[in-house]
């Protein structure tokens, strides 16, 4: 009780300029985030054109979804963009951030040389490789000059391609900025752990493996969260390269439900991709979470 | 002392305010539209963002003096999801720029556009429009649509190219052969086609060619649903498309539509099937050495149809301001209007009223309109005499097609299977 009571006055002792300045943003996520992001669950229950009322038609856009090829090669594809994009970002933003860790000659250049490519916007980003991927572009030129014609494809064109070639560019943009990531989460390592496990004899993989690496949890937890998300929210880069072409062989999920939405105004079966979209966001998140707390307890 | 936090508190509350004002304003705005200026000021909502034709339409509108005119320009993607919104809010926007075929008499089925008849008749600006044009914008028997341009779909060549490869315009399917065999035997790629992130362009030959060897009566009853694509009229035009792909150029499947213009312009690909829009992608230099010739006759018993997609304007039948919307439809249907409109926005595009005088046009748009006066019928284009919807089925099918030609049964039955839930849903 005697806890409680100064608590409550205290409570209502904020001033009404505080709760004005809580309730309106309130106010405005929920009219302009929450609100329509309710609306969305309702809309994929529904059938909808943007006319009139929507027809409520229960759960038949859902099970027409588990019949939509072309969202089952969605799903499919969402799938290697987030273990590709995921995989290949953090091994490779890691790998550079352990071999520019250490101050040498210049090493700010090769830095900042790898982490320009974030400055530019994903559909820049998709624009400019779409270029290099073009039939006369640098990389089939690239392949030429050292004697791979046989490789030489139309990257963007070939549906045994497009996914990839359209992977590799986001990667090249993320892994600078896992890279600055890894490379703070390396400062803040202790390195007397390190010279200490050097002089026990510890060779380099050792050291990392066992001595660095169980340092970078904290890190790790920013970019698993940070590469998820970028994974699954993955749009512009893609619709700016292949808009899910040639023949739906690079379509996302976001992509098939931009274009069921926006295009077709398939307004009810958009919303029904955006609510698989959301659990499947919501799993990853959650099992991450309950892992990362049962760690820390 | 006291004071200072006291001002600051205040000075707080003031931008708390302010904020509370700007999103009370915020709100305000959509009812602002809905109570007043629906007599002081007419909307006109354009989806024409590229540059040229916006700076064309914001000239034209300035020509209007009788109301102020408000031009609101909105990129085509998010036009199109809205339009719903627009014809059927309280007080929807005065005209709206659109284009004529199946999708505008959708919305007039469903009794969303206002019945603009009276324009068309008596002294009414579209009154001298051709019947073709009428009968396009007419839905259960009522005109809902004012067409004020219209562009036409050729195989566009350079003069000089043909020239140097001593080729002259076919007029047969057989002559068409030949000539890609000539120019292929020179190194060159016949057909230029940017089938990459503009995939709809491969639907330019099979529209034709369905014209050719179907006629357009069917083409028109294939795309409303009426006919299977896997059926043996479809089986016949894809024959000949077959015979078209070794002569199309194999990295137009990276290009869009503007990049394989490239191609063409430096010699390096003979022809290009494509809208008169090819010359607002064409380098300045070789404009004047662009020519077209209709597509081949394929059989000479079928009427000749052309492609002509037809853009305007329409009105909601919500609208607020009937008179006014009329009037500043009558205005932008007027000859001087679409005049203006044309020639400002650089198009190679073509006047619906017989008024505007066209002898200063270039050449090759007289030509064009040549074209159009001499064929028995007129199409829209793929996606708009049926839905974009049911254009990336035949995207998709398309562009498997030109990667994999004997596969054509299986791909004609599962493009028959998507049209099927598109046209069914």
């Amino acid at each position: 009780m005697t806890v409680a009571s100064p608590r409550r006055t205290g409570l209502r002792r904020v001033p009404a300029v505080v709760w004005a300045f809580l309730l309106i943003p309130a106010a405005v996520e929920v009219a302009m985030v929450f609100w329509p992001a309710l609306n969305s669950f309702y809309l994929s229950v529904t059938k909808w054109n943007g006319l009139g009322a929507a027809q409520p038609v229960g759960l038949d856009n859902f099970r027409e979804l588990a019949s939509d090829d072309v969202f089952l090669g969605a799903l499919k594809n969402n799938v290697i963009w987030a273990v590709g994009f995921g995989g290949l970002s953090v091994l490779g933003g890691l790998a550079l951030a352990v071999a520019l860790n250490r101050p040498r000659r210049g090493v700010g250049l090769y830095r900042s040389a790898i982490y320009l490519p974030m400055v530019f916007s994903l559909a820049v980003t998709g624009l400019f490789w779409r270029v290099q991927y073009q039939p006369d572009g640098t990389i089939n030129t690239l392949l030429g000059a050292i004697g791979l014609d046989s490789v030489e494809t139309q990257w963007l064109a070939n549906p045994d391609t497009a996914l990839y070639a359209v992977l590799v560019a986001a990667v090249w943009r993320q892994v600078g900025y896992v890279m600055v990531l890894y490379l703070a989460g390396l400062k803040s390592t202790d390195p007397t752990l390190d010279d200490a496990s050097a002089m026990d004899g510890a060779g380099p993989w050792q050291r990392f493996r066992y001595v660095t690496w169980p340092q970078l949890r904290g890190v790790n937890t920013v970019v698993f969260a940070v590469t998820v998300i970028d994974s699954l929210r993955t749009f512009d880069i893609v619709w700016a390269m292949t808009q899910g072409g040639p023949y739906h062989s690079s379509e996302l999920l976001s992509t098939y439900m931009f274009q069921q939405g926006f295009t077709f105004l398939n307004l009810g079966y958009a919303s029904a991709i955006a609510v698989v979209i959301f659990a499947l966001a919501l799993i990853f998140i959650i099992t991450y979470l309950v892992r990362a707390t049962k760690e820390e307890t | 002392m006291i004071s200072a936090p006291l001002s600051r508190r205040g000075f707080l509350a003031g931008v708390g305010g302010l904020g509370v004002a700007g999103i009370l304003g915020a709100c305000a705005t959509g009812s602002d539209d809905s109570t007043g200026g629906a007599s002081s000021t007419l909307t006109l909502q354009s989806s024409l963002s590229d540059a040229d034709p916006k700076a064309a339409l914001t000239k034209v509108v300035e020509g209007y003096t009788k109301t102020k005119v408000t031009l609101n320009t909105i990129a085509i993607e998010t036009f199109r999801a809205q339009l719903p919104t627009y014809l059927n809010s309280g007080n929807p926007p005065d005209v709206m720029t659109w284009y004529a075929g199946s999708v505008a008499r959708d919305y007039a089925s469903k009794g969303f556009l206002l019945d603009v008849s009276d324009l068309w008749s008596g002294s009414g600006p579209c009154a001298n429009f051709s019947p073709a044009l009428k009968d396009l914008s007419t839905a259960d028997g009522k005109q809902i649509f004012v067409p004020t341009n219209y562009y036409w779909w050729g195989v566009f060549y350079r003069k000089s190219a043909f020239q140097e490869w001593g080729v002259t315009p076919p007029t047969t399917w057989d002559e068409f052969i030949a000539v890609c065999k000539t120019i292929k035997s020179k190194g060159v790629a016949p057909l230029s086609m940017g089938t990459g992130s503009t995939p709809w362009v491969a639907s330019g030959w099979f529209d034709y060619l369905n014209l050719r060897i179907n006629g357009a009566d069917f083409h028109r009853e294939l795309l409303a649903g009426k006919h299977p694509f896997d059926g043996p009229e479809v089986k016949a035009v894809m024959d000949h498309y077959r015979q078209l792909v070794e002569f199309i150029d194999p990295k137009g499947r990276s290009y869009s539509w503007q990049d394989a213009v490239t191609p063409l312009a430096s010699k390096k690909a003979g022809m290009y099937l494509i809208g008169a829009f090819i010359t607002t992608a064409m380098p300045s230099d070789s404009v004047d050495d662009i020519d077209f010739f209709r597509v081949p006759i394929i059989d000479p018993s079928v009427p000749v149809a052309e492609e002509a997609p037809t853009d305007g304007y329409f009105a909601s039948a919500k609208s607020r301001n009937v008179s006014g919307a009329k009037d500043l439809l009558t205005y932008l249907a007027s000859a001087p209007a679409q005049q203006q409109f044309i020639q400002l926005s650089k198009s190679s595009n073509l006047p619906t009223s017989s008024q505007v005088d066209t002898s200063t046009f270039a050449p090759l748009v007289q030509k064009g309109i040549k074209l159009l006066n001499e064929s028995k019928s007129i199409t829209q284009f793929f996606n708009r005499d049926s839905s974009d919807e049911l254009q990336t089925t035949a995207d998709t099918a398309l562009t498997k097609f030109l990667d994999s030609p004997g596969d054509v049964n299986k791909i004609l039955t599962e493009w028959q299977a998507s049209a099927k839930k598109v046209l069914g849903s």
